[in-house]
């Protein structure tokens, strides 16, 4: 599979080199997925694919392009290539843009990173129905279930890349998810729903079935009842897998590109003490089964341990080698693998106890920030915290502020990882944060 | 890793939906331009690849060897390409080909679904043996021969996008960024995106029809920074539609590119409203998102037919005043939500889903009218070949209604007026559902007194749609390049309302006290 990929990949940037490219980048790729949906006792879908493409980079007289194709047959492959050479000398030229160059290759890690199961290629169809039925029992082991859809999803993916510049990389990696989303009949026509997920590279490191059903049927049970909340500015207490998504939200402008448009509140972060100094966050692609580790990143980039924030403040950013060059910083990886947030002492127990009273966010529903200024507003769906207790559910609330202030607020930090992400986080408890509600 | 990590939250977050516009701010991935073309034969199926009738009918006959109440055949080609201008030069472009067939067995609520990339009759063969194994019958009579539907004339256009060369649009670019420029001495930074694709569809059903469509679509972004004493600010407009290059007069370019100042300028003077409930005013045009999300998702039946969404049992029911009509129509020309003949080659065309205040219709699919014994409304649509359809919306809009934009704003004692969006959400079930506002204007005493931003708005569904207390006869569609997305598949959708008055909604904002 990789050689063949790896072949496809360097015949291509051959055929860009003999349509008059400079230099090329070509990824080889080849996936099979598989998904079975399940749903209040029976079957209801199987999908079962294979799919293919290949990815190319055009370098030509100081000018870029890039190109996709699902159509891999010989000669019409040759006629896209040269297609994709002719569009990228109809460009403008950039002296910045470059194939990355090869020095940064170099110390590429090889460490086992254990993505790939090979039992996953032979989970059986009666496999999958077993964990589906197992799952679906417990998820509609309730009196108020209206619906409950179990889902198993499993997969291989494969890819290779090839430069002229002597790049020669190959990533594969498989998986395997399933949980159920549940929904409860709730007063009126309302009804509530929830659900949970497991998933990995390695299928005997998953949970069983009917436990992950078990904490799917809890959050939906959890939001029956639900009621607007209140207006009110108080402490906010993020659960860990909502955190990840705030923790990506904060990010997604640290990147060099964002900052050289001048559409990013990290401008000028780099070295300051921007945010609490209870907030650590490592961006680590060489954790075993990761879900986002990796060798080296999609420019080539090897892999490497990359601080973004050390105490509350900021070490790096993640610079591609394209924007590095226009804004004059140096390449770390223009693309995120596992992002690490350093741990707390609390558990979710304590770190109640320790708010005492405020609102704790099970989920966001929408909402925005802006990049440019670091201001947000996003609706939530949770539980207020009364006593120091999870009290009654609450939703169609909003919370507002800007991502830099929210982030110097940061007050305390769990224990307790959300497991099933690339981004590592525990719950995080917030200071003084205005929602609005009733 | 040219194939994405397996987006495993479009799966997790069935029983919610969002909407959004392009991710441009976060780094463009669309596709780009041709300078030199292979013309692309009108179908490219029989003349690339042999696919003709007979074809077709084996295909079908192995997908169906072990039983079907319903298959069909999804080929498709998709041309796309895209072009990007920042800093002042056209440095990048993308171009990308998407081509497979889709091949789906439905016996009741199941369905099996395979695809393939590799159109020869082997794989073929192969891909429909995998779809078939949901199924455990008899073989049922496939055709032998299919019936040829009339071509829609929603979008027919004189020059497909593989005919214009990158000289001719580059241009474009290059006036958007000089005219945004000019005008503001703030504005520092100014970026363009261009995207164009020609997308052919050929669809092949058990029950004997062929349906073929061309679907033109193209997008025109402008992303405008400015800086001011310091401070910098963001905004952005864009334009698209299922068109060709005349499209782009430059008056269209222009009240873009103003709308794109006029917003990243106001930002200036802009604050975050007081937090809480108050009286929300909708402009006319982009608010549509208020019914995609208030009341859209929740019509579509596959959430009905089990019983997940909050509308399953309303049917008939008074949901909002008589002046209210909502409506997903599919048949209006040109739009980005527009349809010939939706993804499961059904004709597409108006749904009515709320008349004159009550609830009258979901949006089906083939498998959800079947259930309810009513006729296909041609809502089943899905992103690719790699995908199987599900009720999605086109184009969705409220109709005017008996009041004026200036009755509704001297109406309102204290609210706001909510003008430009980014993205929004819903959660089907609960029926709560969100949008972000980045735009939009303080109201007090009647009067508009202060520009505000990025706040986002939460309601109830049903409880927002009995509060829309006054309708204007003022009904738009937005012009701007909305995606929906819904269980891991994005498709392209449009919307629109006449000023629309919600007498109580939760407001985000600051200044808690």
């Amino acid at each position: 599979m990789s050689a063949d990929l790896q072949n496809r990949a360097a015949q291509a940037v051959e055929m860009a080199k003999a349509a008059g490219a400079d230099d090329a980048w070509a990824t080889a790729s080849q996936g099979r997925d598989v998904e079975f949906e399940f749903r209040d006792g029976s079957l209801e879908k199987v999908k079962d694919t294979t799919s293919r493409s290949l990815d190319i980079q055009i370098y030509a007289d100081d000018r870029y392009s890039n190109h996709q194709t699902t159509d891999l047959s010989p000669d019409r492959l040759e006629g896209f290539i040269a297609e994709a050479v002719a569009i990228t000398r109809a460009l403008e030229p950039d002296e910045h843009r470059q194939l990355t160059p090869a020095e940064l290759f170099s110390g590429r890690p090889t460490d086992d990173l254990d993505l790939v199961d090979s039992a996953v290629a032979d989970i059986s169809r009666d496999q999958r129905l077993a964990w589906c039925e197992s799952l679906d029992r417990v998820a509609t082991d309730h009196e108020r279930v209206i619906s409950a859809t179990a889902g198993v999803y499993d997969g291989t993916l494969n890819s290779a890349s090839a430069s002229s510049n002597g790049f020669v990389g190959s990533h594969a990696q498989t998986y395997c998810w399933y949980g159920s989303n549940i929904t409860l009949r709730d007063e009126g026509e309302k009804r509530a729903s929830g659900g949970w997920y497991a998933g990995g590279q390695h299928v005997d490191a998953l949970p069983a079935p009917s436990d992950v059903a078990r904490i799917g049927l809890d959050r939906a049970l959890a939001r029956l009842g639900s009621e607007k909340g209140p207006t009110v500015k108080t402490a906010m207490l993020v659960d860990a897998q909502a955190a990840g998504s705030l923790i990506g939200r904060l990010l997604r402008p640290a990147t060099a590109r964002s900052v050289q448009q001048g559409q990013s509140f990290w401008t000028d972060l780099v070295g300051t003490r921007a945010f609490s100094e209870k907030l650590t966050i490592v961006d680590d692609p060489l954790i075993p089964r990761g879900f986002g580790s990796r060798h080296f990143d999609s420019e080539g980039i090897s892999a490497s341990y990359l601080p973004i924030i050390e105490n509350g403040v900021v070490r790096n950013l993640y610079v591609d080698t394209y924007y590095g060059r226009k804004a004059g910083m140096k390449p770390t990886t223009g693309s995120a693998s596992n992002r690490v947030i350093g741990l707390g002492d609390h558990t979710l127990a304590a770190l109640l106890k320790e708010v005492g009273n405020g609102v704790y966010v099970t989920s966001w529903l929408g909402g925005n920030a802006d990049s440019t200024t670091g201001d947000f507003s996003l609706g939530l769906r949770g539980h207020m915290i009364e006593n120091g207790e999870i009290g009654r559910p609450v939703g169609e609330m909003n919370v507002t502020g800007n991502l830099k202030d929210l982030f110097s607020q940061l007050e305390l930090v769990g224990n307790d990882v959300h497991p099933y992400s690339q981004t590592l986080s525990p719950s995080l408890v917030f200071g003084g944060v205005d929602f609005s509600g009733a | 890793m040219a194939i994405k990590r397996r987006e495993f939250l479009g799966h997790m977050a069935l029983g919610s939906a969002v909407l959004t516009m392009p991710a441009f701010l976060q780094g463009c991935g669309v596709q780009n331009a041709t300078a030199v073309s292979q013309a692309t034969p009108e179908n490219p199926f029989m003349t690339w690849f042999g696919v003709d009738q007979a074809t077709a009918a084996r295909v079908m006959s192995e997908l169906t060897a072990r039983g079907a109440d319903a298959s069909d055949l999804y080929f498709q080609h998709s041309r796309s390409n895209s072009l990007r201008l920042e800093d002042g030069i056209v440095s990048s472009a993308s171009s990308g080909i998407q081509q497979g067939v889709g091949l789906r067995v439905v016996i009741g609520e199941q369905t099996g679904y395979a695809f393939t990339e590799d159109l020869t009759m082997p794989s073929m063969l192969a891909a429909a043996r995998t779809a078939s194994a949901i199924a455990s019958g008899s073989a049922v009579a496939a055709p032998q021969a299919f019936n040829p539907q009339g071509t829609g004339d929603l979008y027919t256009t004189t020059v497909p996008w593989s005919d214009v060369g990158i000289d001719q649009k580059l241009p474009v670019l290059k006036f958007v960024e000089e005219k945004a420029k000019a005008m503001d001495p703030a504005i520092d930074k100014v970026a363009v995106y261009w995207s164009d694709a020609d997308e052919r569809v050929m669809i092949a059903t058990l029950d004997g029809k062929l349906v073929t469509d061309h679907r033109p679509m193209t997008r025109l972004t402008v992303v405008v920074t400015a800086k001011r004493d310091g401070e910098v600010q963001t905004g952005y407009s864009n334009i698209a539609a299922r068109e060709e290059f005349d499209w782009y007069s430059e008056e269209r370019i222009l009240t873009m590119v103003k709308e794109a100042v006029d917003r990243t300028m106001i930002q200036f003077e802009a604050i975050r409203p007081p937090a809480g409930e108050m009286p929300v005013i909708l402009a006319s045009g982009a608010s549509g998102i208020l019914l995609h999300e208030a009341i859209g998702h929740g019509m579509e039946a596959d959430f009905n037919r089990k019983g997940t969404s909050i509308y399953s049992d309303m049917i008939g029911k008074k949901v909002a005043e008589p002046f209210v009509t909502v409506v997903d129509q599919a048949s209006i020309p040109r739009e980005r939500g527009a349809l010939n003949y939706d993804d499961e080659g059904n004709k597409a065309g108006r749904t009515v889903m709320v008349e004159n205040g009550i609830l009258k219709s979901y949006l089906h699919d083939q498998i959800s009218a079947k259930q309810y014994g009513l006729g296909p409304t041609g809502s089943g649509r899905r992103q690719s070949y790699k995908y199987s359809p599900m009720p999605r919306m086109s184009c969705t809009f409220m109709e005017d209604g008996p009041h004026t934009k200036e009755e509704i704003i001297a109406a309102v004692d204290h609210g706001i007026i909510c003008e430009t969006y980014t993205n929004g959400q819903v959660q089907i079930g609960a029926g709560d559902y969100t949008f972000y506002v980045k735009n939009g204007w303080l109201v007090e005493k009647g009067k508009i007194t202060a520009p505000i931003k990025d706040v986002n708005i939460i309601g109830n569904g049903p409880e927002s749609l009995k509060r829309i207390t006054m309708v204007a006869n003022d009904a738009r569609l937005d012009t701007g390049g909305w995606t929906c997305g819904k269980n891991g598949q994005s498709v392209p959708v449009s919307q629109g309302i006449p000023t629309v008055l919600v007498s109580n909604m939760t407001v985000g904002g600051e200044n808690v006290s």
